[in-house]
């Protein structure tokens, strides 16, 4: 009998390990102002999870590959002259997901299923999914080890980066897929609708605590694990679903650290009471 | 925006008449060739037939109002935008073959000020280029780092948030990634927009720092008072090219009244107001 028998157990260490990797990629999510594309991918992945679900294949393998066209399509159409990232944006999130619903409805006797794909079930991993959610944070710490430096350039200053050589396009694309095989991993647990939570609000929450990057990565990891394994602790224990009880911690968390980064703000403006007042710097 | 010539004082040791008038010597050799080059995005051209030629160790001083291409011109040095006709030959190559040893300074107010990146990470950035994909700054780039923010007045500042110091500092700190890349050719996008005083005069002290040591300055600025300051050569240019020589000789009235179609003014005779830029 091994530990991770327990359907529990599995679950907490798939939420120990999306609520990482969501923390981590999310900063850059969060640096890049990429939440609403964030959001529009776990939409847009859903039909490709169907269609895999449809035709028996890996569910991940299904989001993953359809993400990664969605991903392509977005980028050809915003490097379109006179074309907005957010209007390709917004009509890969209302089409993927629509593509996804048409797809299921489809099905006899398969619309219950629906909301196991739109909020996720973290309860029902099995070692498989746990294996490719490792697999996965593992390739984006590799990355981000490797390229990290050259991404962070690329976000800061996109015609600094070009003006070095860098290859921006290439790296865009890079940060983009990365985003996009974090949301494969986080969906199954947490749902087309709710990843998005993870995503964003642990390195949001972070973001609010810090300016520093070295601090931001580990801060949203450690929010990101913690709101993850507490979710499905409070789910186990009054039996209510466990995607929901994670995406609301999250937003309970962003909602106290903004409540008292205001407060402090409020303060440090006080204390300079100047016009000149720069806004709080959080140095030790 | 544009200060008049007039309320400068001299910043800097300006090296004006020292010799600039005499044909350029054959010894030094041209950082930057301009040879009938016209530079388009897709198919419009946004200048033409643009020509001069500077050398190492000069500075030169791109004039026009907004929209005139300037910033397209430094683009285009660095190969981001296409030349359709003509040659454009950067350190003696073609320009995205000498990014290596071309830095370029953006207008600080292009940066987002919220993201969380500090001073020193920033001035790291011109290091990325040696230091090489996969690997990691040493301690000989974290010292080029600080002798780079030393020379630009902010080595205090090194662990502060980009985001959180003035205008002109920030277009300090980010030339001093310039400075710690050790370019051969420098170019700055409106270096001195907005910038206090004492930004102004570091930014124009580093900028003869690095001259002295042989490199080559572009600059482009609405500011005649840095082109007498700081420059050999001006580059007049309003999609087309208004003249390119000697700054103290190009910088005539006329040529001026051109450039800005109408909106120079000019003062008892010699000294021109540009009046919208």
């Amino acid at each position: 009998m091994s530990w991770l028998d327990s359907t529990v157990h599995r679950a907490l260490v798939e939420a120990a390990m999306v609520g990482a990797l969501g923390g981590v990629v999310g900063v850059f999510v969060i640096v890049r102002r990429l939440p609403f594309f964030t959001m529009a991918l776990t939409h847009a992945t859903f039909p490709g999870i169907v269609v895999a679900a449809l035709l028996g294949l890996n569910l991940y393998l299904g989001g993953g590959l359809f993400g990664v066209l969605v991903v392509l399509a977005v980028v050809a159409f915003s490097r379109v002259r006179g074309q907005d990232f957010t209007s390709a944006t917004g009509i890969a999130l209302s089409g993927g997901f629509a593509l996804g619903v048409v797809l299921v409805s489809s099905q006899d006797g398969f619309s219950k299923d629906l909301t196991a794909y739109t909020v996720g079930d973290v309860l029902a991993v099995s070692t498989g999914d746990l294996a490719i959610t490792a697999g996965v944070a593992l390739a984006v710490v590799l990355v981000l080890a490797l390229v990290g430096k050259e991404l962070l350039l690329a976000a800061f200053d996109p015609t600094g980066a070009s003006a070095l050589g860098l290859p921006t396009a290439l790296l865009d694309f890079a940060l983009l897929v990365l985003i996009e095989v974090t949301v494969v991993a986080v969906v199954p647990a947490l749902g087309a609708i709710l990843a998005v939570a993870l995503l964003v609000g642990p390195a949001a929450t972070a973001r609010l605590l810090s300016d520093r990057l070295a601090v931001l990565f580990p801060v949203a990891a450690a929010i990101g694990v913690l709101c993850a394994l507490a979710g499905v602790w409070v789910s186990s224990q009054w039996n209510i679903a466990a995607g929901a009880s994670i995406a609301l911690l999250v937003g309970l968390v962003f909602g106290l650290a903004f409540l008292g980064s205001a407060v402090r703000g409020r303060a440090a403006r006080a204390r300079a009471a100047g016009p000149a007042a720069l806004p709080e710097e959080a140095r030790a | 925006m544009t200060p008049t010539p007039e309320t400068r004082s001299p910043l800097t040791a300006a090296e004006s008449g020292d010799g600039r008038s005499g044909e350029p010597e054959t010894a030094r050799p041209a950082a930057l060739v301009l040879d009938r080059a016209s530079v388009a995005y897709g198919e419009v051209p946004v200048l033409e037939e643009l020509h001069g030629t500077v050398y190492e160790g000069e500075a030169v001083a791109l004039i026009g109002p907004n929209g005139a291409g300037k910033s397209t011109l430094i683009k285009a040095l660095l190969g981001l935008v296409p030349v359709v006709r003509g040659r454009i030959e950067v350190l003696g190559a073609a320009p995205a073959q000498a990014r290596r040893d071309v830095a370029y300074v953006p207008q600080a107010d292009t940066l987002d000020p919220d993201f969380p990146v500090s001073v020193e990470q920033v001035v790291m950035m011109g290091r990325y280029r040696r230091i090489g994909w996969l690997r990691r700054p040493s301690a000989a780039d974290r010292a080029e780092v600080a002798a780079a923010l030393e020379r630009v007045g902010l080595a205090g500042r090194a662990r502060d948030r980009f985001g959180t110091l003035s205008g002109g500092q920030r277009q300090r700190v980010l030339l001093a990634r310039a400075i710690a890349a050790r370019p051969r050719l420098l170019l700055l996008d409106e270096p001195f927009n907005g910038v206090d005083a004492v930004s102004q005069h570091a930014i124009l002290e580093a900028m003869n720092g690095l001259k002295a040591q042989g490199a080559s300055v572009v600059v482009s600025t609405h500011d005649l008072a840095v082109a007498h300051l700081a420059c050999d050569e001006v580059c007049l240019l309003n999609r087309h090219q208004f003249g390119f020589g000697p700054t103290e000789a190009t910088l005539t009235p006329e040529r001026l009244r051109a450039t800005y179609g109408g909106h120079a003014l000019e003062l008892r005779g010699d000294r021109v107001i540009v009046t919208q830029t």
